[in-house]
């Protein structure tokens, strides 16, 4: 039974009646409605309860700029925080109050009002300081917080981003913004208009004017439908242009966009220029008890009546302090609402506003200073301005309107400035820093012009109602009231930014959109300012909120984040492979477990595989660089610490790069194709860096060098065969090179053709054993490693993941990025070096390390770790002197189990560690301490000879 | 499927990396004549692109059967220092959008202007697809996108999830 909704009227669908629950009971609205008309049109008024106080709260706007009426959306719809005023009424939603219990009716949490007065603005900061803030918190944002965020994403349906461009883009599609879109259109610009509501129109939907003497939707639907029809034209409705960023970038949240099993779009706009057509905000007036369920905004119980068929109340008053209102008590009228009165601060009102409402009684110069009720409004309390007896009048609508404040929100955002207007008392655009223009109410033209029959718009300020008696909020969202930002001031908070922090007023879903400027006419009351001293804060996205859903688009799940794949990966899978992404986004295998084996099985015997036997890994993921031109001898001198320019064609040298700041950047291999051509290989982790910063250094610096730099990573894939057999396992696949240790020594490499695919033979180890890095195409990967497998089954070959990679590097003492080089340490920490030239007058980092090494503090330098009694220790855990708490001497980078030793092994940076060899040291854990003896950081075959052999 | 495209992940192409100045470039091999001057410009010879994707930057796509024939031609290992001539073609994997959403799409991971009279059937372009470095140009009724060939199961991901 909707009983306030009026017979007839209104841009619902009657015809198609919709059901709804709200606070589990079940109501019925109509196709067009939003959740808050149908809630008015059922009689609910009480919607939710406040932030802080738990005051009941009723709705008191139309839209976004809703500070009240927030609920929870429950099943298909979830998601928190609401307000009833943006939500379009579908069959079979569910929402619920937010921020009581067991209901708006009769909550609990009410009894935080007893208390009200001793808990102001900064209470709980200045309270809850002892022992910890963070020990009150969570009980305190329990009791205090709003609606939970769902803890399930959308069940159906997903998100999109979409990229588009524009020669206009029109925000708002109220008059203004229709007209301007039209302008635009006919000129043969490309025009993308969005506009936040469910259809265009904007203010005109909620009034009943008058355009060149027909109704003004007439004119609305005749422009609609000229944009539709221009290919160059894209309309957007239930569209809000949420964020203005540098270069005209604009992001558009689509709600419900005309796309199956799409939830919502966000649209980001590159736009040559944009028109801010945003209409304007009708503001509150601040009086007692203004809060009140029942107490609305004019033009929003103007809505309610014209545009969903509702009536708002049954008795109103009106209160106002400019024209606007007027026609407001005309429209109540016309929906059978009774209007009381009409009072109006100023003391002066036209002949056309009163002929407006010929039959009403009109108290100027008046005020409301509280309101009467408890969880409904019954009456107000209405005296002079100037003072005296004050007199109460029976309602149970209070329609106010303190004023209309431009949407000025986009513009600010732009980083355009903004001037206050004595005459409109309000905030103006002023410059522009980007190609933007605000125009219509967004301009401060709050009425039409004079081809309409609206009435010219006139105001007098009126900031707050002296005689106010009870709570007069500014911030009904965040219950914060004048005398909070009277304390602010009074503690100090004197600007209007270190008010908003203080207070929390404009902050909170709807960012204090019917608020704000009350909150600086205050601040300037009190210090005797004009507004326009007091200024604004500062204006950031979102307009209005978006859901997270909307921002990531399609981002979610299995491209969460990027990820890269070698042609084996679905050899690995099949295998079983435990797979992660081991640095720069490659997905790669951690280990291949086999039946009943734990991790640590896994990893020893792929560790026993290599070092008795043979093993296998895929090493593509390394980066790969070909250099070509006469200087780049000298180009890779200038970035490697050792000299690179001396290298012989068909040579391999190890290098080792540095920052500026001559702390270790990267390590890896150089190979001299011939005489101009070079290749570079270098980490995973490092590899689009380095590329990054060969380019650099190739392009700022040295851009006159012959030289060229090509990123070849997946051009070449490697399979490396590695172990004491390896050389027989790479004889038996038919290697046409001359693999013995004279002919193809350690770190040199030979083209050829291996299983019968061109490959390059590198020899090179990351483990310490005999190993073979076999490089062929990527399309030949996947037989090259099939075939290794094949006939190294005879070898009992075992494939490699990661995690023995890690274990037989350690055991070797091999550094690796993130962990021993860890952005601080240069080459002598980890005892490298000579791997810095002597000889190389200059080169990168050469100074900074001189420099640093010229000082006297205490380095931390790489040693090896053996943990007494034995065991494991986490990487990563900090060493100090006996365990104790003290300031740490270094950290465990890195610890494995040895299937050499049969024991725990690590590597840790120590302050002094090369001269601490054979001391014990204590790993601090927060449960207990581990011994450990320092050792040289070699594990196992000191001398290489094995990687040599 | 929502929106009215067709997606195909093409078989590679031989591809040459080429650096140099235009001059330099044709005079060391014939293959090479016609380079287009202009920036994000490419030139269509039958099935043979180059695509000018850089300063002295070039891109030569060809049919992978041409490959050994291109670099014969081409004789990358022997070029003098002035140039540079790589052989690429593991490094991209392409995919083709048809259909009459094949903007849409595209517009979904591309912030690229793909309005025909923007990014014409001459444009070519390395640019941004789903926060990947991405090349892109316009083939009969859509789109030809490359990427870096390890992300190709990746953009395959993106592309099937923004077309359900």
């Amino acid at each position: 039974m909707q009983g306030d909704r009026l017979p007839e009227g209104g841009r619902i669908d009657r015809a198609r009646p919709l059901s709804f629950t709200f606070n589990g009971r079940a109501l019925q609205g109509y196709d067009g409605d939003t959740l808050a008309s149908a809630l008015l049109a059922n009689g609910i008024h009480l919607c939710a309860r406040s932030f802080k106080y738990h005051r009941p709260r009723g709705i008191v706007g139309l839209g976004v700029e809703e500070p009240s009426a927030l609920v929870e959306l429950l099943g298909d719809d979830a998601s928190g925080n609401r307000p009833a005023t943006t939500i379009p009424l579908r069959e079979g939603l569910v929402a619920q109050s937010v921020n009581c219990w067991p209901g708006p009716g009769f909550d609990l949490g009410a009894v935080t009002q007893l208390i009200g007065r001793f808990i102001p603005a900064g209470f709980y900061y200045k309270t809850f300081k002892w022992p910890n803030w963070h020990l009150f918190e969570p009980a305190i944002r329990r009791a205090a917080g709003l609606a939970a965020a769902p803890t399930e994403p959308p069940a159906k349906g997903h998100f999109e981003n979409r990229y588009a461009h524009c020669d206009v883009l029109v925000a708002g599609a109220g008059p203004a913004g229709l007209q301007a879109a039209l302008e635009a259109a006919r000129a043969g610009r490309r025009v993308i208009l969005a506009d936040e509501g469910v259809e265009a129109g904007g203010g005109l939907l909620n009034r009943r004017l008058t355009i060149s003497g027909a109704p003004a939707l007439d004119w609305v639907a005749g422009v609609v439908a000229e944009l539709e029809a221009m290919p160059n034209v894209t309309h957007l409705q239930n569209a809000t242009v949420w964020a203005y960023r540098e270069h005209n970038y604009l992001m558009v949240n689509e709600r419900a966009p005309d796309h199956p099993g799409l939830l919502e779009r966000n649209w980001r706009i590159r736009a040559g220029e944009v028109i801010c057509a945003t209409g304007a905000i009708e503001r509150m007036l601040v009086f007692g008890n203004n809060d009140r369920p029942g107490v609305m905004l004019a033009s929003a119980a103007q809505a309610y009546v014209n545009r969903f068929g509702v009536r708002p109340g049954k008795r109103a008053v009106v209160f106002t302090n400019n024209s606007s209102a007027y026609a407001v008590a005309a429209d109540l009228i016309s929906g059978g609402v009774e209007v009381a009165a009409i009072i109006d601060s100023r003391a002066q009102v036209s002949e056309a506003a009163r002929a407006l409402v010929p039959n009403v009684e009109i108290l100027t110069g008046h005020v409301v200073t509280t309101t009467r009720g408890g969880r409904a409004l019954k009456g107000v309390e209405v005296a002079p301005l100037a003072g005296g007896a004050s007199r109460r009048i029976a309602c149970d609508l209070l329609a106010q309107s303190g004023g209309w404040n431009p949407a000025v929100h986009l513009w600010s955002q732009s980083r355009g400035t903004l001037r206050y207007d004595e005459t409109l008392a309000t905030f103006l655009s002023d410059k522009p820093a980007q190609a933007v223009t605000c125009v219509g109410a967004a301009n401060g033209e709050i009425a039409l012009d004079d081809d309409s029959d609206d009435l010219p718009y006139a105001i007098e300020p009126l900031w707050r109602v002296e005689q106010a008696r009870g709570k007069a909020f500014l911030d009904i969202q965040n219950d914060v009231t004048v005398d909070d930002v009277h304390l602010a001031l009074r503690e100090g908070y004197d600007t209007v930014e270190h008010v908003k922090r203080y207070t929390t007023g404009g902050m909170g879903i709807d960012q204090g959109k019917t608020g704000n400027i009350n909150i600086i006419g205050t601040v300037a009351l009190a210090q005797g300012a004009a507004p326009g001293e007091i200024g604004t804060t500062t204006f950031r996205a979102p307009y209005t909120p978006v859901s997270f859903g909307a921002i990531g688009g399609l981002r979610e799940e299995s491209v969460t984040f990027p990820y890269r794949h070698t042609p084996i990966t679905e050899w690995n899978h099949a295998r079983g492979a435990f797979m992660y992404e081991a640095g720069a986004r490659w997905r790669r295998p951690g280990y291949f477990p086999q039946a009943g084996e734990s991790f640590q099985e896994s990893v020893n015997r792929e560790c026993r595989a290599v070092r008795q036997i043979v093993g296998v890994y895929d090493g593509s993921p390394l980066g790969t660089f070909e250099l070509k031109g006469r200087d780049v001898g000298k180009f890779l001198d200038h970035l490697y610490t050792n000299i690179m320019s001396t290298l012989s064609p068909g040579q391999v040298r190890y290098g080792m790069m540095l920052s500026d700041d001559g702390l270790i950047l990267d390590d890896g291999v150089v190979l001299r194709l011939s005489e101009h051509r070079w290749i570079v290989s270098t980490s995973t982790g490092h590899a689009d860096a380095i590329h990054a910063h060969m380019e650099e250094q190739r392009q700022t610096c040295f851009p006159d060098w012959n030289l060229f730099v090509t990123n070849v990573t997946s051009q070449w894939n490697n399979a490396t065969i590695c172990g004491p057999r390896a050389r027989a396992l790479m004889e038996a696949l038919g290697a046409d090179v001359d693999l013995a240790p004279d002919a193809l020594p350690f770190m040199g490499f030979a083209d050829g053709q291996v299983a019968d695919l061109p490959a390059r033979i590198v020899r090179v180890s990351f483990t310490g054993e005999l190993s073979f890095e076999i490089n062929v195409a990527p399309r030949h990967m996947r037989a090259l490693w099939e075939r290794i497998m094949e006939v190294g089954a005879a070898f009992d070959i075992t494939p490699v993941g990661s995690e023995a990679n890690h274990v037989l590097r350690v055991e070797k003492g091999f550094l690796s990025l993130g962990h021993e080089v860890d952005g601080t340490v240069d080459p002598f920490d980890l005892g490298m070096g000579w791997v810095m030239s002597k000889k190389k007058p200059d080169y990168l980092g050469k100074h900074a390390v001189a420099l640093r090494r010229a000082g006297t503090r205490d380095r931390r330098e790489l040693v090896g770790l053996r943990p007494e009694p034995d065991q494991m220790i986490p990487e990563g855990a900090p060493l100090t002197q006996g365990g104790d708490r003290k300031p740490t001497e270094g950290l465990v980078t890195a610890c494995v189990f040895s299937v050499v030793h049969d024991a725990w092994v690590g590597l840790a940076l120590l302050e002094n560690g090369q001269a601490r060899h054979g001391e014990i040291v204590h790993v601090r854990l927060t449960d207990r301490t581990i011994p450990a003896r320092v050792t040289a950081p070699v594990h196992y075959d000191p001398k290489g000879e094995r990687l040599r052999s | 499927m929502a929106y009215d495209v067709e997606i195909l992940r093409l078989s590679p192409f031989a591809l040459f990396d080429l650096k140099g100045a235009a001059e330099a470039l044709e005079d060391w091999a014939p293959e090479l004549s016609g380079l287009p001057g202009d920036p994000n410009a490419l030139a269509r010879n039958g099935e043979v692109l180059h695509c000018h994707v850089g300063p002295q930057h070039w891109l030569l796509r060809a049919p992978l059967e041409e490959e050994n024939r291109l670099d014969a031609a081409l004789r990358p290992n022997t070029a003098p220092p002035e140039i540079s001539l790589v052989r690429v073609s593991d490094t991209l994997t392409f995919f083709r959008l048809t259909g009459p959403d094949a903007g849409e799409v595209l517009s979904i991971g591309c912030p690229l202007d793909l309005l025909p009279g923007v990014f014409g059937d001459t444009a070519v372009s390395f640019t941004e697809l789903f926060g990947l470095k991405a090349l892109v140009l316009r083939c009969a009724g859509g789109f030809e996108i490359a990427v870096e060939q390890s992300y190709g199961d990746m953009i395959a991901d993106y592309l099937a999830r923004a077309t359900v």
